[in-house]
């Protein structure tokens, strides 16, 4: 029942009163959420970006270091050892409550490996395969953190803007509307109460009048 | 190769066309003219030095840095294929012997590729037919479709026996690297004894081939210990070549040396210190570089979990050149010509292709020549 159809009744001012009191306090308990959500942001923001930098770090090292690799090994060197990857990395996608706002949780499997389960034979190959093997996994765990935290702010950006919305709705519009229609039905019930007294007023003088008449 | 003392005219002519073969490589000047070229400047340049042939087939399908690449590959296999051919005798043995590791990282891509189910066309793109298996042979392999039937096919093959081992596991996991590491194993014992009473130069090749074992196992040795596997003392046996000047026992002693003392202590034993400490003194241009000081280095990586430097490993390899370039002077009828040129080639290849992928990756022309082995 929208605040203008309820009826300038006493049951209408209890009805207009009880939502005042529930709007005000969700208002107060989602503004609280807010702040809470906007505080970790903060947090998680800054995490991503010094995650970011780090992701960007490794990706320059990465890339350099297969620069080396190709120029000591050869292309084809590099692709042979490749090739001998025998487990695919992976992660495992979970979520973690935050003011109930569920962000991803990406644990990285099979990225960082031992010398033995990454296929190749160590006579074959040198050691600048291993610093390769180790600057890709590195780069390929710090995107997998990356991607959880960005994935996360960006759960969180959604869940603030859906959350604003929300509370601005409550103090914007329910809340002075409700107000308003409280106001309303106490000013239209002042308004009855002052009619009721000047009819039974009326009445009176008519049956004064009438009294002495007779 | 005859008895030492008695040299056969066939192996003179053989020697003399290596070393005027040696002398068509590129030199020190070449090189650093090159540096200066960008990438389409390299491939025009090499276009008129002996790699006009493969640059004009593959440009159909290659540019920059990988044209240069595939096009001194092939160059590098067909150089070697006629090395084999030109040889007699017994330099022939040798030089198949030697030519084997290109043959067991060929085998190795296509057994990998046959089980990993990965396109024949991008294995093929990997071979460098540069050993004995010949291109015929390798896409006959690449036509099979299962591990066994690819073992089966290579049953010729002087490296077969350490396959026939593996035939029931092939699929496992794990199986390739143990494969691959028993194949380098018997490749150094195959080269280190190839069937040949004597030979003139042999004492040295042996000397030369000896040095890299060691080198490469205590290469590997700081490797291991990076690893997480590391603790596993079993992996040390697994990995290191047998034959070399430095027995097993002492990588075994180093890997668990716990002390600084006790390390430099074992490590100054072998015969890797002098020359390691020459290459850091050519390296970082310090005549006081000392052998205490190289031994202190890898300590220091050692402590560290560190791998070894890529540049020190590379003046390693320049030393190690240079020597065997002295030592084919010095006999210059012998299988070590052979061996100077195969090495030089090889090295000459690696050079143009880490020039070329330096270029392509945009680093500094004095990194990149840090890589370059002269």
């Amino acid at each position: 029942m929208a605040a203008e159809e309820i009826k300038p009744t006493r049951s209408g001012l209890l009805l207009v009163r009880r939502r005042l009191v529930l709007a005000e306090r969700v208002h107060r308990l989602l503004s609280m959420k807010l702040d809470g959500m906007m505080l970790e942001l903060i947090k998680l923001a800054e995490q991503a970006a010094r995650e970011r930098r780090t992701l960007e770090e490794k990706y320059v090292g990465a890339r350099e270091m297969a620069a080396i690799a190709a120029m000591m090994e050869g292309a084809t060197g590099v692709l042979l050892a490749a090739l001998s990857v025998e487990t695919v990395p992976t992660y495992t996608a979970g979520h973690r409550n935050i003011f109930g706002v569920r962000l991803p949780e990406l644990k990285p499997v099979m990225v960082k490996k031992t010398l033995n389960q990454r296929g190749y034979g160590i006579l074959g190959t040198s050691s600048v395969i291993d610093d390769t093997a180790d600057a890709y996994e590195d780069l390929l765990e710090a995107i997998i953190t990356a991607a959880e935290l960005e994935g996360g702010v960006r759960q969180l950006l959604d869940d603030i803007e859906k959350t604003r919305r929300r509370v601005n709705a409550l103090e914007f519009k329910v809340i002075p509307e409700l107000t308003e229609r409280r106001r309303f039905i106490e000013r239209q019930r002042d308004e009855m109460e002052r009619q009721e007294a000047v009819r039974l007023r009326r009445i009176k003088k008519i049956k004064a009048k009438r009294g002495t008449g007779f | 190769m005859p008895l030492s003392g008695v040299i056969s005219p066939s192996c003179i002519y053989a020697c003399t066309r290596f070393r005027v073969r040696r002398t068509s490589l590129l030199p020190r000047e070449e090189y650093l003219r090159i540096m200066q070229m960008s990438t389409p400047g390299v491939i025009t340049h090499l276009s008129r030095r002996g790699y006009g042939q493969e640059i004009g087939d593959l440009s159909h399908d290659h540019a920059g840095a990988r044209l240069i690449e595939k096009a001194v590959n092939r160059n590098l296999a067909l150089s070697f294929q006629h090395a084999i051919a030109i040889t007699p005798g017994d330099l022939k043995i040798l030089s198949g012997e030697y030519l084997a590791r290109w043959d067991i990282a060929n085998v190795m891509a296509i057994l990998r590729g046959t089980v990993h189910n990965i396109p024949r066309e991008r294995v093929r793109d990997l071979l460098i037919p540069a050993g004995e298996i010949g291109s015929a042979q390798l896409d006959h392999l690449l036509t099979l479709t299962t591990c066994e039937g690819v073992l089966d096919a290579l049953e010729d093959w002087r490296l077969y026996p350490i396959l026939g081992e593996y035939h029931r596991i092939c699929r496992e996991k794990g199986a390739f690297a143990r494969i691959e590491n028993e194949l380098y194993r018997e490749y150094y014992s195959g080269l280190l004894s190839p069937g040949i009473a004597r030979c003139s130069g042999c004492q040295e090749m042996n000397a030369y081939l000896r040095f890299e074992i060691d080198f490469t196992n205590m290469r590997n040795l700081l490797r291991i210990h990076c690893a997480e596997e590391a603790c596993d003392i079993a992996v040390i046996d697994q990995t290191m070549i047998p034959g070399g000047r430095i027995p097993i026992e002492t990588f075994r002693r180093l890997f668990g040396a716990r002390t600084e003392e006790e390390f430099i202590s074992i490590f100054l034993q072998t015969t890797i210190v002098p020359v390691l400490a020459e290459a850091v003194r050519e390296l970082r241009q310090d005549p006081d570089f000392s052998s205490t000081d190289a031994a202190e280095l890898v300590w220091q990586r050692w402590h560290q979990y560190r791998r070894p430097i890529h540049e020190v490993e590379m003046a390693v390899t320049r030393i190690r050149l240079h020597e065997l370039d002295a030592l084919s002077r010095r006999h210059p009828f012998s299988v070590l010509p052979v061996l100077a040129y195969l090495e030089r080639k090889k090295y000459e290849v690696a050079n143009l292709r880490a020039i070329a992928r330096g270029k392509a990756f945009g680093l500094a022309p004095e990194r990149i020549w840090q890589y370059i082995v002269l």
